[in-house]
């Protein structure tokens, strides 16, 4: 049936069906080769989520109408998961036979770039295969430590066609970006047989929040060159405990789908070391209090992580801490935002004086530490310079929550009557 | 025969001009002594002469090699140690080896391709192979023939060398002491005169097409035992071929085209480069049923030695139910050549900058190797780790997917090792047999991902500690109680001579006779029995069955064991304390196996095979299996030899090296 059809769309439309024909050959190419890509354009998916029960109910039906390969567009956007794939030079030659001209991104492979003068063969990132007036992007997405899919940016070299396609226009490679394993539908649409993820709507969400940030290993291992690491049996123990604690606790807040982000010092030891501080004795995480539920509490005490204490109240300098293994705290902070900043507050117990730590304004990215996709500030200088000051770059061993942070104020009293409330030890 | 000592007054040669040569040559010769003042202000002026000529010579040349590069700037990546990129029109190459007791070098168009003056390093027979067409180097050894077995290799390598390339040979040092009549022979069958008389401290130089001309000779015989022949120069031409001619008309697949980018690089890995026959660089075989192990990576760990990564990676490749995808070759160092063997078999290779030196140096490249592999395929659970000097079993990957789940789900197992360090050919007998032990025996072996990011990657022996990484692994601090499951034959073999703590004599005492299944598909008995509390069933169900062996008899002695088949024996050896291993390391060498240090055991218990019968040898009193001893039987007692014999202190460098 796509051969009767494409002669009608062919004479009747011209112009709008050189992509339906484009994206028929690409298929036709690839699956020539056995390669399983799927179809992540987000025009395309954004039309097809809308008639998403009607495409899932039939899978084969043939099409009244070219409705989503015929909107004219200079490129259609697809993924290719790295490991499904051997990388053969064949699909090359079969894409020149059919009259494609192709074009392959490569780069430095990041899950390479931790670690200490490793070099590895450069990996393919991105490829666009152009026909007539239409191209294909295929992302190559890998699959990195901590579970997630990871596709890289997309950046010329020197002697590349810069205009081969119009690349800024490209959905995709302005950032790497991170994403869940997507499960697959295979469904027809404008009678062509494509593998699309199973919720494009979920899936458009998360195109929108996928910008991922690689730690900086350079200057990480330029700071082990100054402050050595502490490889005390001390140090491995609570960089172990404090990974464990993390990773329970985003089971725990992504089970109960609340976003959160590292915060203070492991933020820090992140954005720093590119490890876990040996020395910062807790966890720090930051949630902001719209995402706030009431189930949190409860969440973490089922993990085993007993409230600890817990500090003001939703409308004003909320703070939970929790109790993990052996005396590694989890605190979570969460974060007030202002019309130009964004702040937390502080509870000194005894006293009941509040504190305030302002922070400039900030929009979260992906990122991968000790094995987990998790969630940091995308401006994390910013965030770490407001924290710490302009010296974040040297270890200090002694902090005071109270008046070692650079961004502390005081923030007033609690009144009395509210102490039990805003006040609670366990 | 006097010992070889170096020298350390006689400073190395600086100059290697040809005059030189003959300048030593005239010295030696008393009679001609009043000729040198007269013959030296001749060769001055010859020398002026020549070197004006040279410079002419060399601008030249240097003006045809801008033009050259200006015509091709976009051309791939030239080879760095490739002598100049010969001109079309250019068929000659000047070719010089100068051979001498303290330096050898070899200059192809003036650009010197061997320089060795390193004192105490590179004695022997350096062999240089070039392309016929292009003149570029294609492999370097170097065949210390002063040693056994050294010439073997020569002739192996010289062998595997295609017809019709230049052939370069210089001897530094001494190059004749055991190059025995078989290595002469094929020496001479390349066209060289002297090599059949080629003697004590003899210098030699000789260039020379595989089965075709000889380009030159030279030669200098050694006066005396205690003195070295002259030094020598060689100059001569080598006439180029066409490259049409240099290449194989092999059919033009994806396959070919890997096998000829290597072929034209590099040399002596025989019928792989085969222009009629040549050998498959793919294998295809067949694929495991229900494989376990498919989806788990393999690390190669390689350092600069390519024929053996060659040969291990083609038993790899031939190995059942191998998923190349999965393997990634690190080398330690940015060595071309094992890049070229990996690309070769389209497999990944990653390259890593040597950190610190020795053994911590291989310690370093471990870790980041390990880490690497568990970033590259971060849904793994587990990681094989190889090394570059491993034959690999056919059935090693059917014997991991046998077993793998044991280690996944026993939380007192440390690894699987596909190696026994006990498995001689006299000692081992059944290829479905399992044991546990209390040794980690590497040489092939899975390591599980939670041990490796929890324990050991966090604490792992930072770079100044000059730590081996096995050994550090076998420490009480990481091993922690736990075994490793290893097979009564092995799924391994070390074949490596060559290598940090590894030379010939230790590689033939202990790992030569190691027994390596061939047999496909084996069939693993009883995997479940493995496990902890299972294997303390089965070994009292053994230890039940067995046959107390006459202790009145000495164990060392054949006839210690009966001349049956397929029973089970048991002895028992005195072992005062757990750590009281003194009858059982002389047992051990009695029985020519593993006695460096202490391998194998189980709480105590040793299990091997004595003529076709599962020999079990308990230590008593410490092994809790001491219950089985019948009263009657006194545990046999081996005294160590006495301190005089100093050869028994074995380095622990050698002791390290069984990884």
């Amino acid at each position: 049936n796509g051969a009767a059809f494409s002669k009608v769309r062919g004479s009747q439309l011209g112009q709008e069906s050189i992509r339906w024909h484009v994206v028929r050959k690409f298929l036709g190419l690839i699956s020539s080769h056995n390669i399983p890509v799927y179809l992540i354009d987000p025009l395309i998916l954004g039309l097809v989520d809308k008639d998403i029960e009607q495409i899932r109910s039939s899978p084969d039906g043939p099409s009244p109408e070219c409705k989503y390969f015929c909107t004219p567009r200079d490129f259609t956007t697809f993924a290719l998961l790295d490991k499904t794939w051997k990388h053969e030079v064949g699909l090359f030659r079969t894409a020149e036979k059919m009259g494609f001209q192709w074009l392959k991104i490569i780069n430095k492979d990041p899950r390479l770039d931790g670690m200490d003068d490793l070099s590895g063969m450069e990996i393919p990132l991105h490829y666009i295969f152009k026909l007539a007036s239409h191209a294909i992007h295929l992302v190559v997405f890998y699959e990195r430590s901590g579970n997630f899919l990871w596709h890289g940016p997309l950046r010329l070299k020197q002697h590349m066609d810069r205009k081969f396609v119009p690349f800024r226009k490209l959905h995709f490679g302005r950032y790497p970006g991170a994403y869940e394993k997507p499960e697959l539908l295979l469904v027809s649409i404008d009678d062509l047989k494509v593998q699309i993820p199973k919720n494009p709507s979920s899936f458009l969400e998360e195109i929108s929040h996928s910008r991922f940030l690689e730690c900086r290993y350079k200057e990480a291992r330029a700071f082990f060159q100054l402050y050595p690491d502490d490889a005390s049996l001390d140090a491995v123990e609570f960089r172990k405990k404090a990974k464990s604690l993390l990773h329970l606790a985003a089971l725990t807040l992504n089970n109960l789908g609340v976003k959160f982000w590292l915060s203070s010092g492991t933020c820090l030891g992140w954005y720093r070391q590119c490890n876990v501080i040996p020395h910062s004795k807790d966890v720090d995480l930051g949630i902001f209090i719209r995402d706030y539920k009431a189930d949190i509490i409860p969440a973490f005490q089922n993990a085993g992580l007993p409230l600890k204490h817990k500090f003001g109240k939703v409308e004003d300098s909320l703070e939970l801490s929790f109790q993990g293994e052996d005396d590694v705290k989890l605190d979570i902070f969460f974060f007030y935002e202002e019309d130009d900043y964004i702040w937390n507050g502080g509870t000194q117990a005894k006293s009941g004086k509040k504190f305030k730590y302002l922070f400039p304004k900030f929009t979260l990215c992906w990122t991968e530490f000790v094995e987990l996709k998790v969630h940091v500030p995308c401006e994390t200088l910013q965030y770490v310079e407001a924290n710490y000051g302009p010296e974040w770059k040297v270890p200090v061993k002694t902090w005071d929550w109270k008046s070692s942070p650079f961004n502390v104020q005081d923030n007033g009293v609690w009144p009395i009557d509210e102490w039990d409330n805003v006040i609670q030890i366990y | 025969m006097d010992e070889w000592k170096p020298n350390p007054t006689v400073k190395p040669h600086k100059k290697r001009s040809w005059y030189l040569a003959w300048k030593y040559k005239l010295m030696n010769q008393r009679a001609l002594r009043k000729l040198c003042q007269t013959g030296a202000v001749l060769f001055l002026l010859v020398t002026v002469i020549v070197n004006i000529k040279l410079i002419l010579d060399t601008r030249r040349a240097a003006y045809e090699e801008e033009e050259e590069s200006a015509q091709d700037y976009d051309d791939e990546m030239l080879n760095v140690e490739a002598p100049r990129h010969p001109v079309n029109n250019k068929k000659v190459l000047d070719v010089e080896v100068y051979s001498s007791r303290s330096k050898v070098y070899v200059a192809v168009d003036g650009t010197t391709v061997l320089e060795d003056e390193a004192r105490e390093q590179g004695r022997g027979i350096h062999v240089i192979v070039l392309n016929q067409a292009t003149g570029h180097v294609m492999a370097k050894r170097v065949f210390d023939t002063y040693s056994p077995h050294e010439d073997e290799a020569m002739v192996l390598f010289l062998n595997m060398v295609a017809r019709g390339r230049i052939l370069i040979f210089t001897i530094k040092d001494e190059g004749s002491f055991h190059l025995k009549e078989t290595a002469k022979n094929v020496l001479k069958s390349l066209g060289s005169q002297v090599a059949p008389f080629l003697s004590w401290r003899d210098m030699w130089t000789f260039v020379g097409k595989k089965g075709g001309e000889v380009y030159g000779e030279k030669h200098a015989k050694s006066p005396a035992l205690s003195t070295w022949g002259d030094p020598v120069l060689l100059k001569t031409e080598v006439h180029l071929t066409s490259v049409e001619d240099a290449e194989c008309h092999w059919p033009d697949t994806e396959l070919n085209r890997r096998r000829k980018r290597f072929c034209s690089k590099v040399e002596g890995y025989g019928s792989v480069c085969s222009c009629k026959d040549p050998t498959p660089i793919e294998f295809n075989p067949d694929p495991l049923k229900d494989n376990k192990v498919f989806d788990v990576p393999v690390a190669v760990i390689a350092g600069n030695r390519p024929n053996y990564l060659y040969r291990m990676l083609r038993s790899l490749l031939s190995a059942q139910g191998v998923n190349p995808q999965m393997i990634t070759v690190f080398i330690d160092g940015y060595y071309e050549e094992p890049m070229d063997v990996v690309e070769l078999f389209g497999l990944s290779g990653i390259q890593h900058t040597p950190i610190s030196i020795k053994n911590a140096r291989v310690s370093q490249h471990y870790k980041a190797s390990l880490t690497a592999t568990f970033n590259l395929f971060p849904d793994a659970k587990f990681a094989v780790v190889l090394e570059e000097d491993l034959d690999i079993s056919v059935d090693f990957f059917s014997f991991l997917s046998q077993s793998i789940h044991l280690l996944a789900e026993d939380e007192s197992l440390y690894c699987i090792s596909a190696w026994n360090d006990q498995g001689y050919e006299h000692t081992a007998e059944d290829p479905s047999l399992l044991y546990r032990v209390e040794t980690m025996p590497g040489l092939g072996w899975v390591l599980r991902k939670s041990l490796y990011k929890d324990e050991l990657e966090p604490k792992w022996p930072t770079p100044e500690k000059l730590w081996d990484w096995d050994m550090w692994m076998r420490m009480p601090e990481q091993r922690k109680g736990r075994e490793c499951i290893i097979p009564d034959i092995s799924r391994s073999y070390h074949f490596g001579i060559v290598g940090l703590n590894m030379n010939g004599y230790f590689h033939e005492a202990y790992f030569k006779k190691h027994k390596f299944n061939t047999v496909p598909n084996v069939q693993l008995k009883n995997v479940e029995s493995l496990r902890k509390d299972n294997y303390e069933t089965e070994i009292h169900r053994l230890l039940g069955e067995a046959e107390v062996l006459d202790h009145s008899k000495n164990p060392c002695e054949d006839s210690f064991v009966p001349d049956t088949e397929g029973r089970v024996y048991v002895m028992f050896i005195r072992m005062e304390q757990e750590a009281d291993f003194t009858t059982w390391t002389q047992l051990a060498k009695c029985l020519h196996i593993w006695d460096l240090d202490v391998r194998g055991n189980h709480k105590g218990l040793w299990r091997l095979f004595r003529k076709k019968n599962h020999f079990l040898v308990v230590g008593v009193p410490a092994s809790p299996y001491s219950s089985k001893k019948p009263s009657s039987v006194t545990p046999i007692y081996m005294e160590p030899p006495a301190k005089e014999e100093g050869a028994v202190a074995v380095p622990a460098v050698a002791a390290a090296e069984q990884t």
